[in-house]
């Protein structure tokens, strides 16, 4: 826990040269295999840090951090998993590391990703697939997938994340860690390399649930350099809220879309809530089937205009300068985008292209307000809504990469989250054959500590927390 | 909508995104694209004629102060930018 860490390196239990030395040593031997992180900070230059944050305090004081690469931090490189920013330094922080290094926590490194995010396995990265530390052969789902693997490894307590339709959440089931998408608004995105605006937020990633809600209370709150962030702030780390009484509907629907192995899980665990004095009803969403074809038609057109930035003039890979200004731009973005980036913006500048904008965006948005009533009935009567986070086990290096509808599909319970803008959080919730799987609960807007003060009392119940994978 | 995805869809495609697709990419990219389209065309199934679009989960932005900030000095912020002179950024050229 990290309170104990903290405390610990106040006090002199914990030498703060032996907790760096020790944390680049176990990735030093295992991150060849793993490939969790893009950029790793010098050691010393990390001891030096550590040592003088313990002596400045804080509710973070010498703890260490690893940060999604999407994130951008000042003069450490922020790729985004892209060749197009494979040397670009950032010239100012994102306010959650502003916000972090206040607290007194020390950045790592940065952690691999999809491209962009844009993907669910950390496979579109241009640094190379992360491998899942549960089962080197298989992924640790994505975009995060780097920040979930770091966790599972034993490298850090601590990492941040994003989540524009599961990003945080896949990676949290797929390594048996956990993660929260926050309520839209809570946490500033300033800083964070825009994919889409409207559905992404930063969020936490931890081992367990009380360190979650440390890290969440730490990185929300109003900002002024975010118009989108609400006022809003957690004053004090969540408490755990005891599951008897909290009425939980049960997606159906959701469930039916996934896996048997997945499903076995779940329902193990909730038989183990119900027992425990939850209330326990069976619910539909209802239009399940049609949030994923509309959360893919936004997302690529708010990422078709987002990306339109990479002209390789101001930044980025920038090989070509001859000729006029269309063929230099698309010649470079050509060369410097990846293939799931590319499909992601010509679908998007098709979508919203003369003719095609009324068919498919407006009609997505209008399947998003659909989705957002149908939740806002569900949460009159339920205070969770409770799926399995990802509908498959974590699939194999290369099972989905190649074809995008069958990547798209691993998306469909996570998606609803981000387009109504409410709080999602996963957890661990077992094991099948070894493989980690997630259990999801959706909040309504706002209930964000809520959710993390249940989520600390079920990890109990099913004591699934601080979980390393038996990794050497 | 069935939508034809041919060859003349894509070169108009890259002249909007401005985003180059070699001839190795454009076969997998036209097939993609045509699947994803269908894929999409799920949504036609609703009846959407009475519902209003949900453009962003925030109603409205909100205005700041007009006060001056300071911001990032110019070397900073040109820090990244590969070819300048002077202080200036150095573009390419915007006529034939």
């Amino acid at each position: 826990m990290i309170s104990k860490l903290v405390e610990d390196l106040k006090n002199g239990n914990l030498d703060p040269e032996e907790y760096v030395a020790k944390t680049f040593e176990r990735i030093n031997k295992l991150d060849k295999k793993i490939n969790a992180f893009i950029t790793l900070r010098d050691e010393e230059e990390v001891k030096k840090e550590v040592k003088e944050s313990i002596k400045r305090g804080g509710k973070l004081a010498g703890v260490l951090i690893a940060v999604k690469d999407v994130i951008s931090t000042k003069g450490i490189r922020t790729t985004c998993a892209s060749k197009m920013l494979s040397d670009y330094i950032p010239p100012y922080d994102a306010t959650v590391i502003e916000k972090l290094k206040n607290e007194g926590a020390v950045l790592l490194g940065k952690t691999n990703m999809d491209e962009f995010a844009m993907g669910s396995t950390t496979e579109t990265s241009y640094f190379g697939p992360t491998r899942n530390p549960w089962d080197l052969e298989r992924t640790p789902g994505g975009s995060s997938g780097g920040s979930g693997a770091a966790l599972a490894a034993g490298y850090v307590d601590l990492a941040l994340g994003s989540d524009t339709g599961g990003s945080i959440r896949a990676p949290a089931a797929f390594t048996a860690t956990f993660g929260l998408k926050p309520s839209y608004g809570t946490v500033s995105r300033y800083g964070l390399i825009a994919y889409a605006n409207s559905l992404e937020q930063i969020g936490p990633m931890a081992k367990n649930a009380e360190d979650l809600g440390l890290l969440y209370s730490i990185i929300a709150g109003e900002d002024d350099k975010d118009a989108t962030t609400i006022k809003y702030s957690v004053d004090n780390p969540p408490g755990e809220i005891p599951i008897k009484g909290i009425k939980i509907g049960v997606l159906s629907d959701i469930l039916e879309m996934s896996d048997k192995s997945v499903v076995n899980v779940i329902r193990t665990a909730i038989d183990k809530l119900s027992s425990e004095g939850a209330i326990i009803e069976e619910t539909k969403l209802g239009y399940a089937e049609y949030a994923l074809p509309a959360y893919y038609i936004i997302a690529m057109s708010e990422a078709s205009s987002n990306l339109a930035r990479y002209d390789g003039v101001r930044y980025g890979y920038s090989k070509h300068f001859e000729g006029n200004w269309i063929e230099t731009f698309s010649k470079n973005r050509g060369e410097g985008f990846g293939m799931e980036v590319k499909r992601r913006i010509l679908l998007g500048s098709f979508i919203l292209s003369a003719g095609y904008y009324e068919e498919y965006y407006i009609k997505a948005l209008k399947v998003r307000r659909l989705i957002k009533n149908s939740l806002d009935q569900l949460f009159s009567k339920y205070d969770v809504l409770l799926s399995p986070t990802m509908p498959v086990l974590p699939p194999k290096i290369g099972e989905v990469i190649n074809d995008p509808i069958k990547m798209y599909a691993m998306d469909v319970n996570t998606v609803i989250a981000n387009l109504a803008a409410i709080p999602a959080i996963s957890i661990p919730a077992g094991f099948y054959n070894n493989l980690p799987v997630g259990l999801q609960m959706m909040g309504r807007y706002l209930s964000d500590t809520m959710l993390i003060g249940i989520s600390i009392n079920i990890e109990k119940i099913l004591n699934m927390h601080d979980l390393t994978a038996p990794i050497v | 909508m069935k939508i034809k995805v041919d060859d003349q869809l894509i070169e108009k495609l890259q002249r909007l995104a401005l985003v180059e697709i070699n001839d190795n990419e454009k076969e997998i990219i036209k097939n993609d694209i045509s699947k994803i389209l269908e894929f999409f065309n799920k949504i036609n199934e609703l009846n959407l004629e009475n519902v209003d679009p949900l453009f962003h989960p925030i109603p409205q932005g909100k205005l700041r102060k007009d006060e001056i900030k300071t911001p990032l000095d110019r070397d900073s912020a040109l820090q990244n930018v590969k070819r300048k002179e002077n202080g200036y950024i150095i573009g390419p050229s915007t006529v034939e």
